[in-house]
């Protein structure tokens, strides 16, 4: 354990997950909020699509992956303001950027396994680029959140309540979903595109139910994230286990957790929370 | 706090709303004077809501002049400036997909101070910690209208209250109708409550998407 602690690949890793700890529960609470849920699905497709760009023109294939995630994420920002229309699209742009994939990979002749395989990323084969990507999120969506929170509450809350005062409710919508995109491009490369859930998602599922506020849901998101990452990747370390899966379970079981609380206690949990 | 203001004209010429190919409001023209009260009656589904949200510009399928304080609005700087000139309670008071507490409610009028004045003199003060979502309807919408009250104190000149005193029992009903009145700008209410109706000027019935005067 201690020696494996001592490896250059196993800290730059847990560095890795802290950074993304910080950055990725609150892009989850911004998902939530958002109602786009399946956006992971959507830009896992699209991450594969600029992959495969990135193989026939022989450019980094990870920083076109996270391009391509950031300019679709802006291009879906007109269709947030019909209510249903973020959902339904992020299905029809899953279904194009898979086939695009597909039809670019034969095209350049690579094998198309060797592009899923950097979907399957792994935490100990984190680069240094993606620990600058992450590290530009840690401080970008903590900073962000805290500049316009107050806009943010209300724009998650109701875009209308939110446009009528003052929020401008477009540019800020485009903006988030830039940064949805592009962290889920960069978390991809930590725990594999199957288990974005575990740093995004999942401690945002269960900070919703332990805060009553969007502040305290941030703060319990992001305390639940880095308790969640080290202690996962220390586990997957003792038991000699690939990290990705370990981290998953054990945020997915703290979700679970914070949803059989009973509804009492969170309210004094709150309350004690915030003064 | 009265005659600080005496509101800005509104004036509708023409307007038609279409909600998904069926126009649900047909060539309404409506002309308000500055400081003038109008209640719109009518049944439900007759478009008076629609022709509120017209005026925000959150209902965009819609022709004709929408003119508030002699402008109509074109661009998305004219849009912010219309919603920051009218004070609106909506019909549907969001509980909303996310918590929000009634303070950061109150905090988006612009004039926080006064919006909590109101809610300290509507009942629901010491409210102000709490997620709106767990609110009943009453308390939900005498929070909607303390922050309409703030957004007045920060310069609105306008306000559009659809059904504003539905959620509440008949002495809120009567207080909040004089509230509302009493306000030092243009009022455009929707309501079924006599007691507003009876403070307004002018009292217009919606019919399948027309209006008539009634008084």
């Amino acid at each position: 354990m201690i020696q494996l602690l001592e490896l250059a690949a196993v800290q730059r890793a847990a560095f890795a997950l802290l950074l993304g700890a910080v950055a990725l529960p609150i892009v989850g609470v911004v998902i939530i909020g958002l109602d786009i849920m399946p956006v992971r699905f959507a830009m896992m497709h699209i991450a594969l699509l600029g992959i495969a760009i990135g193989l026939l023109t022989g450019l980094d294939p990870l920083l076109c992956a996270v391009v391509a995630c950031g300019l679709s994420g802006a291009g879906l920002a007109p269709l947030a303001r019909s209510p249903s229309g973020l959902s339904g699209a992020m299905g029809l742009l899953m279904s194009l950027a898979i086939a695009a994939a597909l039809l670019v990979l034969s095209i350049s002749g690579v094998n198309a396994s060797a592009a899923f395989e950097l979907l399957w990323g792994s935490i100990l084969a984190t680069r240094t680029g993606d620990v600058v990507l992450l590290g530009v999120l840690a401080v970008a969506v903590p900073a962000l959140f805290l500049w316009r929170r107050k806009q943010l509450a209300l724009l998650l809350h109701d875009r209308e309540l939110a446009a009528c005062s003052g929020v401008p409710v477009n540019r800020l919508t485009l903006v988030l979903l830039v940064l949805v995109a592009v962290a889920i491009a960069g978390a991809i490369r930590l725990t594999g595109a199957l288990l974005v859930d575990a740093l995004t998602l999942l401690p945002a599922l269960a900070a919703r139910r332990l805060a009553q506020s969007l502040t305290g849901m941030a703060l319990w998101a992001v305390g639940i994230g880095v308790v969640v990452n080290l202690a996962g990747f220390v586990l997957a370390l003792l038991l000699d286990q690939p990290p990705g899966p370990v981290l998953v379970l054990l945020a997915g079981a703290v979700a679970l957790a914070a949803h059989f609380l009973p509804e009492r206690r969170n309210t004094a949990w709150q309350s004690a929370s915030s003064h | 706090m009265l005659v600080k203001t005496t509101g800005l004209p509104v004036r509708l010429a023409g307007v038609s709303c279409a909600h998904g190919g069926r126009t649900v409001v047909r060539a309404v023209s409506l002309d308000v004077p500055a400081g003038h009260r109008v209640a719109l009656t009518g049944t439900n589904g007759s478009g008076k809501t629609t022709l509120l949200r017209a005026v925000l510009g959150l209902h965009r399928a819609c022709d004709g002049v929408v003119e508030v304080g002699a402008r109509q609005a074109r661009t998305a700087a004219d849009w912010t400036r219309r919603r920051r000139e009218i004070a609106w309670i909506p019909q549907r008071q969001a509980a909303g997909r996310f918590p929000l507490l009634v303070d950061e409610l109150l905090a988006s009028s612009g004039a926080v101070d006064r919006a909590r004045e109101a809610a300290r003199e509507l009942g629901v003060g010491d409210l102000g910690r709490q997620p709106v979502h767990t609110l009943s309807g009453g308390q939900l919408q005498r929070a909607y209208l303390a922050r309409a009250i703030g957004c007045v104190e920060a310069g609105a000149g306008v306000l559009l209250a659809d059904e504003p005193t539905a959620a509440l029992d008949f002495a809120g009903q009567t207080a909040v109708a004089e509230l509302l009145t009493s306000l030092p700008v243009t009022v455009v209410v929707v309501t079924h409550d006599r007691a507003v109706a009876a403070r307004c000027e002018r009292v217009l019935e919606m019919a399948a998407g027309s209006l008539r005067e009634i008084t």
